[in-house]
């Protein structure tokens, strides 16, 4: 596969766009990171030594306490094993990640109440929320969520939105009229009245609630769509296949699609961002993922209703930030790049 | 008028497009554009048919029609004996095998995000024709058969200059063997020193094809150099019809007349004895009374305001394949 050189054109454009092309790197490490982010933060020791064997905790299956000669038989505490093996120093040890918490556990302490300050020696870098959970752990738990969910609810609105987009545009006649009139009833439904009726019956899980995000957001993508397949029907080249002899979904799938790349790629970055929004708003006012399900919303209306509690809205507040800054960053960058005006021929 | 080309490869019968123009909340139609009002032609096997007009005339909307790009309003086109129009999807699928078309911009015409190879391809992929190997070397033999080399395969479309791009589809329409070819103003796009190497690859392919090509051009000196028989059309008509050399000897039409004496002669010292035409195209949506040229016309008399004329044969001047539509004919 040869990349047309209009598209090495393209990238290059983009890379010459300083702050674009860092906020990319930025959130592409970002999110390469939380995808190994059991590595750095995580309850699982990376390795444990014992008696001359190493174990990897880290993606196997729970290793009982009995395995590491411990008197029960639930999953090991690496922390509390990793103290006991350096009282007893003898030869066995235990490597913890960088943050030693998981997202879930509530790390309460008898002499003082959750939620506990930022502590370099306890290793709760950002702090515990009010349950005592590590809000380094949530943070990046809640991203990777938040990232997938975001991924999954722009890959299923365009696969939608642009079928139906093309259609629309492609049939045009009573078929175009018929969506459109569709599509303009259907986007004044208020989606948030609709998951609080949802979520009243059923607890939406994640893909409860991708299925009516994209049941009630595939629709903006379907005018520019239907726009562009309505200039590009019109053009030679689809004619030419015409003439030849292509059925209708070889020329949309084949001809027309691939033409307006460059306009649905300028609009990615901006679901992207307005996908994470939308979990972490959905979240806050807790018709969101169910809890105890890591996520910023959460976070958020926790620092809401502690404010004595700092950090808690300080590191959530500066995460979501800097997140959707890049991801701005980069969708500006994208559309300067894919900018159609400075590639074509004509005009 | 209605046997006339019965024997032809391709025969149009009263082609007829009225694109509709809708206006209103309910998009309802609120008049119609005579784009193309009823014209007849013919294309005999191995001939070249020349179409010429003014840009707006309606010729290229014939050609798209012939290949049922538009869905023609009225009319019959027969190929090969069969009705094109309202031909279900498959059998029509069958006959553009035969039938193809070359478009006017090369740059337009080509997919620019697939290469080459791809674009040449096509055809034979639409119409399931062979294996992956096998297509690859009918792409190799139709490059080089249009005079481009192999490693232009892998490129993309504007990687090529214009006269490239439209050997390339050239080369996409030559792919199926087809017997006729619509060349909808094949090099009128394309620089002058251009135009003849791409005319004679058009010749050439006839001769080893047997093509036989609807060649529409504005320009009466390429087609000239093209055609056996010319067709002059005139805001959706046509004018007059005849061989080649009869057209230019003796023009019956005095559109015809005015078409050829504005060919540009490399003779400075030659004076012009005919002043060059005035006024526009009238538009379609609104054609004139009686005879469409009458506005424009020099020889204008009362009777071609009030009456349609129709394309008649004009024996007394030779030809007995002389058609022209003048109430005037013969007279100026």
């Amino acid at each position: 596969m040869k990349l047309n050189t209009l598209t090495i054109k393209k990238l290059r454009r983009f890379y010459s766009i300083k702050r674009g092309y860092y906020a990319f790197i930025f959130l592409g490490l970002l999110i390469l990171l939380s995808f190994a982010a059991e590595l750095v933060v995580n309850s699982r020791a990376l390795i444990v030594k014992y008696q001359g064997k190493y174990y990897f905790p880290t993606y196997t299956d729970m290793i009982a306490g009995e395995t590491f000669g411990l008197d029960y038989a639930y999953e090991t505490n690496y922390r509390e094993l990793k103290a006991n093996f350096e009282r007893k120093n003898d030869g066995n040890w235990v490597l913890m990640p960088p943050a030693p918490y998981n997202a879930f556990e509530n790390d309460l302490r008898s002499d003082s109440a959750p939620a506990l300050p930022p502590s370099w020696s306890q290793r709760h870098f950002l702090g515990t929320d009010t349950s005592g959970r590590d809000v380094l752990a949530r943070l990046v738990y809640g991203f990777r969520i938040a990232i997938f969910f975001s991924f999954t609810l722009i890959v299923s609105t365009y696969v939608v939105g642009i079928g139906i987009g093309c259609a629309m545009g492609y049939f045009g006649g009573g078929f175009d009229i018929l969506f459109q009139r569709l599509i303009e009833i259907w986007s004044n439904v208020p989606i948030i009245y609709v998951v609080i009726i949802i979520s009243s019956i059923v607890v939406p899980n994640f893909w409860w609630l991708i299925i009516i995000m994209v049941c009630f957001g595939w629709m903006g993508i379907t005018w520019v769509m239907r726009t562009i397949t309505y200039k590009e029907k019109a053009r030679d080249y689809v004619l030419a296949a015409r003439a030849l002899g292509a059925s209708n979904v070889r020329i949309i799938f084949l001809h027309i699609i691939p033409n307006t790349i460059s306009v649905i790629v300028t609009y990615v970055p901006f679901s992207f961002s307005s996908g994470i929004v939308a979990l972490t708003a959905l979240d806050y006012l807790g018709f969101g993922l169910p809890p105890p399900t890591p996520s910023w919303g959460e976070l958020i209306q926790q620092a809401w209703t502690n404010f004595s509690a700092w950090w808690l809205g300080a590191s959530v507040i500066t995460a979501m930030v800097l997140t959707l800054v890049a991801v701005t960053f980069i969708g500006e960058a994208v559309r300067e790049a894919f900018d159609p005006k400075l590639h074509t021929v004509y005009e | 008028m209605q046997d006339k080309y019965t024997d032809d490869l391709l025969e149009v019968n009263e082609l007829k497009m009225h694109f509709p123009i809708r206006g209103g909340i309910f998009q309802r139609q609120v008049g119609k554009v005579f784009a193309v009002d009823g014209i007849s032609l013919g294309v005999g096997k191995g001939k070249t048919l020349g179409l010429v007009g003014e840009s707006g005339c309606g010729k290229t909307t014939v050609g798209r029609c012939i290949l049922r790009l538009y869905e023609p309003t009225g009319g019959r086109v027969i190929f090969e004996g069969k009705n094109l129009l309202g031909m279900d999807r498959r059998n029509l699928r069958a006959v553009r095998r035969n039938l193809q078309m070359i478009f006017q911009d090369p740059f337009e015409s080509l997919n620019s995000r697939h290469v080459i190879a791809n674009i040449i391809e096509e055809p034979f992929i639409v119409h399931r024709m062979g294996t992956p190997r096998q297509r690859r070397k009918w792409v190799y033999k139709l490059l080089e058969r249009v005079g481009l080399a192999r490693d232009a395969a892998l490129r993309f479309p504007h990687e090529f200059s214009g006269g490239q791009r439209q050997r390339i589809g050239i080369a996409r329409a030559i792919a199926l063997n087809p017997k006729l070819i619509v060349c909808d103003e094949p090099v009128s796009a394309l620089d002058v020193s251009i135009q003849s190497q791409v005319l004679n690859l058009l010749l050439e392919l006839q001769q080893d094809m047997e093509l036989s090509y609807l060649f529409i051009a504005h320009d009466l000196s390429v087609v000239k150099h093209i055609s056996d028989t010319i067709a002059v059309m005139y805001l959706g008509r046509i004018v007059e019809q005849a061989p080649a050399d009869d057209l230019y000897e003796m023009a019956l039409h005095p559109y015809t007349q005015a078409l050829i004496a504005a060919i540009p002669i490399a003779d400075p010292s030659r004076k012009r004895d005919k002043k060059p035409l005035s006024g526009d195209v009238p538009s379609p949506i609104n054609p004139p009374q009686g005879c469409h040229f009458h506005p424009r016309c020099p020889f204008v008399i009362d009777l071609c305001r009030q009456k349609e004329p129709f394309l008649k044969v004009k024996p007394e001047n030779g030809g007995s394949d002389h058609w022209v539509a003048c109430h005037r004919a013969g007279k100026i």
